[in-house]
């Protein structure tokens, strides 16, 4: 028996009818067609699916989409404005704190909560705020560098 | 005098090509594509470690409306063939037919027996559980040496008649001489377990078939489309095969081997629905099935001089290759790339025992069997100076090779490029002021802080040589290849703009950023103006065997087929605008994008003029020439020989340039609890002429991380059963920022005298030489405990029972 789940996603409402067995990250990427969100293990041991849920930092491979009724979402494709790239993905960019990019959406997205939380982390806040995100190609090095370069530009309004 | 520099950009820290798609969500993976009227696949895997099927009931599942085909082990017999044996199974001397799917028998937990196709991915999951099969379950074969003393459980492949399914010897030199003349003998038995590099994004494939036309068409995320290609072209006899690669969320050497089962079976299941079926590997599958580097044990003994000289070096290494004969001997051969590591010894001789077993079958990962060759020598150097009471810094400066005999060949048939060992040792020690911290260790442990200090050396292999493993079998029938083939194409577009479409995938080295830097510089426009096609695409890429990710081959055959393709368009390009601007070739200039002719400000055409000529206008074009401005260009390594392909002697170019780095690794030990914190980590590395130092510093960053994770932990685990007891990634430890160390990295380059540019490899590198470097500081801190580290893991369990055993 389907349900409708009315959510807010990048400043966008959607209202759609979804199984109650389907997980936010499908939702996301299968039913509203956001593939940048994405999914390396499904129980909530990867990170690659974090988004944020009405500011709050979610793996979205443990959350049901119907769980996410009327609350707002913002994934990797919200972050930019216009055309200009975040400062956490600017300082990705300018960092190499990405190789492959299958961890990075959910990296950035977790970087960014960080650093609006704890606009300046030292090296060990910033890898305890990570901690919950795995990258397998980079070592971290130059993704606690994008970090550091991003805290302090991000704006905390 | 129209001068390339190829050069021009090389160096530079460019802003990365892949960025502002990769940290946007706009990478474009094999799951984000669907296809009309797609299907979803999910696969039916055996719960044993070893059985045999004696039959499979898939009524229940093919009765039902909502599931559009069905594959089992008796459809894989009918309607495909097995794999012909590839380079990994040199040693098979006996043919043993490999299906994609599992028949008659399953060998090991999640050996894929059957799969589903059905409109959505939840429905399919809840049909295979109508599927039934009927196993007698066998004994299960986990201990390798069990196999060695002839007490198999069971027997794994009939036709083998015992488990231990291949044994051959590599020997270079005169051992026997090395080891009656030496001083001493020091021997050691050492081991490293199964690990992986667990790439994030997991297996995945899209396959579709045109019946009328016959042409198969796969989208996946496989590393080399060789494999694929063959594996479909052999399983299935379809001949018009596409294989496209889109991004791809790592590698590793994982997405390599095992992948073409399921690729085959998805195929087969777009073949049977003639529908386009997608299929995502679960991560639970991933680490059941998808492929673990081999455990390897070793036994080795090295001939030395009572001057710390190792005149000597003999080894048995036993693999436990898993259930499969597919990749018997890649462990063993892999080592023949560093056999003699950075060492001058003359004298050495491997004997190699692959044992099947029923736990997962083994495939490459990150340096394959070299990771294990540099742990052989990096322990043994260090038992040596225990032996000698020297230090082991001082052994390995007596015994490494000199810069002064660069280019040097090694007595299995490898010549090393370039390279100052000594320099990157001294280096090392200077930076990390090996004396004060002797003294530091010595100050602490009076305060019961236990400090370790591990000072290892590692070469790098790059670019692979298909023919290497013919070494261990030279009179193999079918050769897999030789030396290494891969092209590219460059071309000049209309408006100016350069597009690259490079021979082989990409999984997160930055190949669109690299490549547009060294053309660019050749080409004489800015990196900016150029843009690399992805996804990989068979129908029109220019590839070869050495088309691969993997091998440690881009910084060989792509660079060198793009430095070849960029070349011969610059030619091209001075001969058209040399024309129209009515000069000589030779005369003109390039810059920006401009062909000027010097000292003639007006006579100049700038690319998008150049462009349009060479499509729209061909009253502008010379005589005899091609039109168009678009050129190929295949590259073969110039200075493969001598060596390429192994002879009697077995002396072969394994691999074909060398980087080096020295590694040193601080610990300290909690001797209470076992635990191993790294307090700093450091790489003096020798990665010839760096393109972008930003690129490589990340490939070594995250192999280094990798190497110091397996050391400390990551692994897998089975039971006696054969039953996988790490299925997730927090069982199986994967690191995350918590548990990895900050690494450091400073450049000591040797420019290869081999190569274009002087460039070597950089990416399986530091996680060659890190597990070493690890086990030797761990050593070292627990020193005072009379603590000898042989075997790998080293979790905190495993040291905390280390120091009770050498307590007691």
């Amino acid at each position: 028996m389907k349900q409708t789940v009315r959510v807010t996603v990048n400043g966008r409402l959607y209202e759609e009818e979804v199984e109650p067995r389907q997980l936010l990250s499908y939702f996301l990427r299968e039913t509203i067609g956001l593939t940048g969100t994405h999914i390396g293990c499904i129980i909530g041991e990867c990170g690659a699916c974090t988004v944020q849920v009405n500011g709050t930092l979610v793996k979205s491979c443990l959350m049901f989409a119907v769980q996410a009724n009327g609350k707002e979402i913002t994934t990797i494709e919200g972050l930019a404005e216009g055309d200009a790239l975040h400062p956490v993905q600017e300082a990705f960019i300018n960092n190499y704190g990405f190789q492959c990019g299958y961890c990075t959406p959910g990296m950035i997205m977790a970087a960014d909560s960080l650093l609006k939380k704890n606009p300046n982390p030292s090296e060990e806040e910033i890898r305890e705020g990570l901690a919950g995100n795995l990258c397998m190609c980079t070592g971290y090095v130059q993704i606690v560098a994008a970090v550091k370069e991003a805290a302090g530009q991000v704006d905390n309004g | 005098m129209a001068k390339a520099d190829p050069k021009q950009y090389v160096g530079l820290a460019a802003r990365s090509k892949e960025g502002p798609r990769l940290v946007t969500g706009q990478g474009r993976y094999t799951d984000d594509f669907t296809e009309p009227g797609m299907l979803q696949a999910v696969f039916l895997r055996s719960p044993h470690a070893h059985a045999r099927i004696l039959g499979v009931d898939a009524q229940a599942a093919l009765s039902r409306s909502d599931v559009f085909a069905v594959v089992t082990p008796e459809d894989i017999k009918r309607d495909t063939k097995p794999f012909r044996p590839g380079r990994y199974a040199a040693g098979l001397k006996k043919p043993i037919a490999e299906y994609a799917g599992a028949v008659d028998k399953v060998r090991y937990v999640g050996e894929p027996v059957g799969a589903v196709a059905a409109r959505d991915r939840s429905t399919a999951e809840d049909v295979l559980e109508s599927i039934a099969v009927d196993y007698e379950i066998l004994p299960a074969n986990t201990d390798v040496h069990k196999a060695i003393a002839g007490e198999d459980a069971s027997v794994i492949y009939d036709e083998l008649g015992a488990n231990l399914a291949w044994q051959g010897t590599l020997e270079y030199g005169d051992t026997e001489k090395a080891f009656r003349e030496a001083d001493r003998v020091v021997r050691e038995n050492l081991k490293i377990h199964r690990y992986s590099s667990t790439p994030l994004e997991p297996l995945a494939c899209i396959a579709s078939y045109d019946r009328f036309s016959r042409k198969l068409t796969v989208r996946t995320n496989t590393q080399v489309p060789e494999n694929i290609y063959d594996a479909l072209r052999d399983a299935l006899q379809i001949d018009d095969i596409r294989v496209i690669i889109p991004d791809i969320g790592g590698g590793f050497g994982q997405k390599i081997h095992l992948i073409r089962k399921y690729v085959v079976i998805v195929a087969l299941l777009a073949v049977k629905s003639g529908r386009p079926v997608k299929w995502i590997e679960d991560r639970n599958e991933h680490m059941m099935a998808a492929g673990h580097a081999c455990e390897q044990h070793f036994d080795v003994e090295a001939a030395v001089k009572n001057d710390g000289t190792v005149t000597g070096l003999r080894f048995k290494e036993i693999d436990d290759v898993g259930g499969s004969i597919s990749t018997l001997t890649i462990h063993f051969t892999n080592k023949l790339n560093n056999l003699s590591n950075t060492y001058k010894v003359q004298n050495i001789r491997a004997d190699g025992y692959s044992v099947v077993t029923n736990r997962c079958p083994v495939i490459p990962n990150r340096g394959i069997g070299k990771p294990g060759m540099c742990y052989i020598w990096e322990r043994i150097i260090d038992r040596v100076a225990q032996d000698l009471d020297m230090d082991p810094s001082e052994v390995r400066f007596k015994n490494l090779v000199q810069p002064e005999q660069m280019p040097y060949t090694t007595p299995n048939g490898n010549i090393y490029d370039s390279g100052d060992y000594p320099g990157l040792l001294k280096r090392a020690l200077e930076k990390v002021d090996y004396p004060a911290l002797k003294e530091e260790q010595a100050r602490e442990r009076g305060k019961g802080r236990y400090l370790g200090i591990g000072v290892v050396i590692g070469v790098e292999p790059g670019g692979r040589n298909a023919a290497r493993d013919m070494a261990i079998f030279p009179e193999m029938k079918e050769t897999p290849g030789s030396g290494g083939i891969n092209g590219a194409t460059i071309k000049l577009e209309k408006n100016g703009t350069i597009a690259l479409y490079l021979g082989s995938p990409n999984c997160g080295q930055a190949h669109e950023t690299t490549t547009a830097q060294v053309a660019a510089g050749i080409l004489g426009v800015s990196p900016d103006v150029i843009s690399t096609t992805t996804p990989f695409d068979s129908d029109v890429a220019p590839w070869g065997v050495a088309a691969a990710n993997s091998g440690n081959n881009f910084h060989l055959y792509d660079i060198g087929s793009i430095i070849g393709a960029a070349t011969q368009l610059r030619e091209k390009v001075l001969k058209v605008a040399g024309h129209i601007l009515d000069a000589e070739p030779s005369d003109l200039e390039i810059a920006d994008g401009v062909v000027t002719v010097p000292g003639f400000p007006r006579r100049r055409l700038t690319f998008a003029e150049l462009g349009k000529a060479a499509y729209n206008n061909q009253s502008l074009l010379p005589e005899g020439i091609d039109a168009g401005l678009q050129t190929t260009f295949y590259y073969t390594f110039p200075h493969a020989q001598p060596n390429m392909v192994p002879g009697q002697d077995r002396r072969v170019r394994a691999q074909f340039t060398f980087g080096a780095g020295a590694h040193v690794a601080i610990v300290e030990v909690d001797p209470r609890t076992g635990k191993v914190d790294v307090l700093r980590y450091l790489i003096v590395g020798d990665n010839g002429t760096i393109i972008n130092p930003g690129v490589v510093d990340g490939q070594i960053y995250g192999s280094a991380a990798h190497g110091i994770a397996v050391a400390l932990g990551e692994g897998f685990v089975y039971d006696d059963e054969g039953q996988l007891l790490t299925i997730t990634l927090t069982d199986y430890g994967k690191c995350s920022t918590a548990e990895t160390p900050n690494v450091e990295v400073e450049h000591a380059p040797s420019p290869s005298a081999f190569t274009p540019l002087g460039q070597k490899a950089a990416g399986e590198g530091a996680a060659i030489p890190s597990p070493a470097a690890i086990a030797s500081a761990v050593e070292n801190a627990l020193e005072p405990f009379g603590v000898k580290v042989r075997h790998l893991p080293l979790t905190p369990e495993r040291v905390w029972q280390l120091i009770q055993e050498a307590q007691a």
